[in-house]
């Protein structure tokens, strides 16, 4: 095969699909390759989708017979976890209960390859339907360069060539380290390690436990005895009939603990708290999958060179700041901004990389670089020990002591924070974070 | 440990993987390893215990093995060895073996 494509997008996960949406909405030809058997069957995420650009992508989403999202999410909790105890923030709005709406629950395998089913009807729809291709089952071994240039692939036997390439490869980047724009070895403190079950259940028992109505969701985030004193914490999500449950732990801080992620798993699924909600459901699925933390540090160098650009996680787009884990809606904005890029550089005949950094300024401009750069601070905090130890026990001995009822002189709230302080952190170092942790969110 | 909350083995949650190619007797490594590195210089031998699926293992002499067959293509011994023992690439669908998720 030697004629040229447009563009060449390599993943079809989130990022990838995203950017051939919009390259196929604008009539441009491209050729997207995904090595799973099809789209999705290589990902795994927590997972929720984050945001409205699902809706920017596949308008009125929320209409389609099988859509391939499985809640959206309008009841949200975080818990700090000691080994006996649970303290919970709850909170649930109708506000969250119309579309587009700001969260919905995914099992990837299922949702990338409904939104692949998406955009091969915006090819279909296109000027170029039969030259613009989604082909799956192919590894991606090698990007060509000609005079430093990107200017295609190389998959088995046959090279494929375009004006630019995408590559959306997800977080093992190799394509982007051999194209020089991270380096190969990425320090282990930027990155963390997630392993997940997906736990079945009866549809009626789920919403019955989890008071779900409709294709309402709660998203419930989990830090402290969760990663046994490792750096992370846990998540479960609501499914349409499951829950999706795991552990994100700090890869640097794993890798010093000599622990093992699925014995982690083990003891957080049997922690009272967690065991109450998951009790009588079937394992469907064990999946794992390396994650990064937000930290910008592991970041490529750059996103963009001669001929190529890079979307999504291969770019390291994920934050977690402790509101919420985001990384698929960075995926999706990045696709598409990365796209825009290869439609204005097709306009300009310009495919050099003083054209293509107009896609840096775009991710700049945006929510994603604009909240990856105001959390760095927040990433930190969230690395600090105390965050994953002291502060989730201090938080539950307060608990304990708060609403114990006991036929003793009651103490009021303050002599019980103080008491419980005194106990777990230094008033400095109290005082320290508590700053910190004020300026960063 | 409540009786109606499922713990499972490493192994149960491996036999819960759907592979490629299981069938298939040949499948070539995608990932290499030099385990001579990991048995002379390394002070921790992370791989054993970090990788998910339980890829690296431990003999009764102490010394690292690793066999490819159980890899979920996760990437976390690529960036959790920090002793260049570990060469990954992913697996070609035309040759390896590797995952699908059918959840994910």
């Amino acid at each position: 095969m030697d004629e040229k494509f447009d563009c060449i997008i390599v993943g079809g996960g989130i990022a990838g699909l995203s950017a051939a949406m919009t390259l196929a909405r604008a009539d441009a030809r491209f050729l997207l390759i995904e090595r799973g058997e099809w789209s999705g069957a290589k990902n795994v995420s927590g997972g929720v989708l984050w945001g409205h650009d699902l809706a920017r992508l596949v308008p009125q989403y929320w209409e389609e017979e099988d859509a391939g999202w499985d809640r959206f999410v309008n009841h949200r909790r975080l818990t700090f976890m000691d080994d006996g105890a649970s303290f919970s923030l709850d909170f649930k709005s109708d506000h969250f209960n119309t579309p587009p709406y700001s969260g919905v629950t995914v099992l990837r395998s299922r949702f990338d390859a409904w939104l692949a089913g998406k955009v091969q009807e915006a090819i279909d729809a296109s000027a170029v339907a039969d030259e613009s291709l989604l082909a799956t089952d192919i590894l991606v071994r090698e990007v060509i360069k000609e005079d430093g240039k990107v200017v295609g692939i190389r998959a088995g036997d046959d090279a494929f060539y375009a004006d630019c390439v995408i590559l959306a490869e997800g977080v093992n980047n190799l394509l982007t380290r051999q194209v020089g724009l991270q380096t190969d070895y990425v320090p282990a403190e930027g990155l963390a390690v997630g392993v997940k079950e997906v736990i079945r259940f009866d549809q009626n028992v789920l919403e019955d436990r989890f008071q779900l109505h409709g294709r309402s969701g709660m998203t419930n985030e989990f830090v402290g005895y969760a990663s046994g004193g490792v750096e992370g914490g846990g998540f479960l999500y609501t499914n349409t009939d499951s829950v999706s449950i795991g552990l994100v732990l700090g890869m640097a801080d794993l890798r010093g603990s000599g622990l093992k992620p699925y014995d982690l798993l083990n003891q957080f699924k049997t922690h009272p708290a967690v065991a109450d909600t998951i009790r009588g459901g079937e394992v469907l699925e064990y999946s794992a999958k390396v994650v990064s933390t937000g930290d910008m540090r592991v970041m490529p160098r750059e996103v963009y060179a001669d001929g190529v650009l890079v979307a999504g996680e291969a770019a390291n787009l994920v934050l977690n700041a402790g509101r919420a884990i985001q990384g698929m809606d960075y995926a999706m904005r990045s696709g598409i901004l990365a796209a825009e890029t290869v439609l204005e550089a097709k306009g300009a005949g310009n495919f050099s990389a003083a054209f293509l950094q107009h896609y840096r300024a775009a991710l700049e401009n945006s929510y994603v670089m604009q909240d990856l750069r105001g959390f760095q601070q927040a990433v930190q905090v969230l690395h600090n020990p105390a965050m994953f130890t002291a502060v989730p026990r201090m938080v539950c001995d307060f608990g304990r002591e708060f609403f114990t009822v006991d036929n003793q002189p009651t103490r009021k709230a303050y002599q019980i924070l103080r008491d419980v302080r005194r106990e777990h952190m230094s008033y400095w170092d109290l005082v320290k974070l508590g700053s910190r942790a004020a300026r960063a969110l | 440990m409540p009786e109606d909350v499922k713990t499972l083995s490493i192994a149960e949650r491996l036999g819960k993987v759907a592979y490629r190619n299981q069938g298939r007797a040949e499948a070539k490594p995608h990932i290499l390893v030099d385990t001579a590195i990991c048995n002379s210089v390394c002070p921790h031998k992370c791989t054993t215990y970090v990788c998910p699926a339980n890829c690296y293992t431990l003999d009764e002499m102490n010394q690292v093995h690793f066999q490819f067959e159980d890899c979920i293509e996760c990437g976390t011994c690529m960036y959790a060895c920090d002793q260049s023992a570990v060469a990954w690439s992913y697996p070609d669908p035309e040759v390896g073996r590797g995952v699908n998720w059918n959840l994910g």
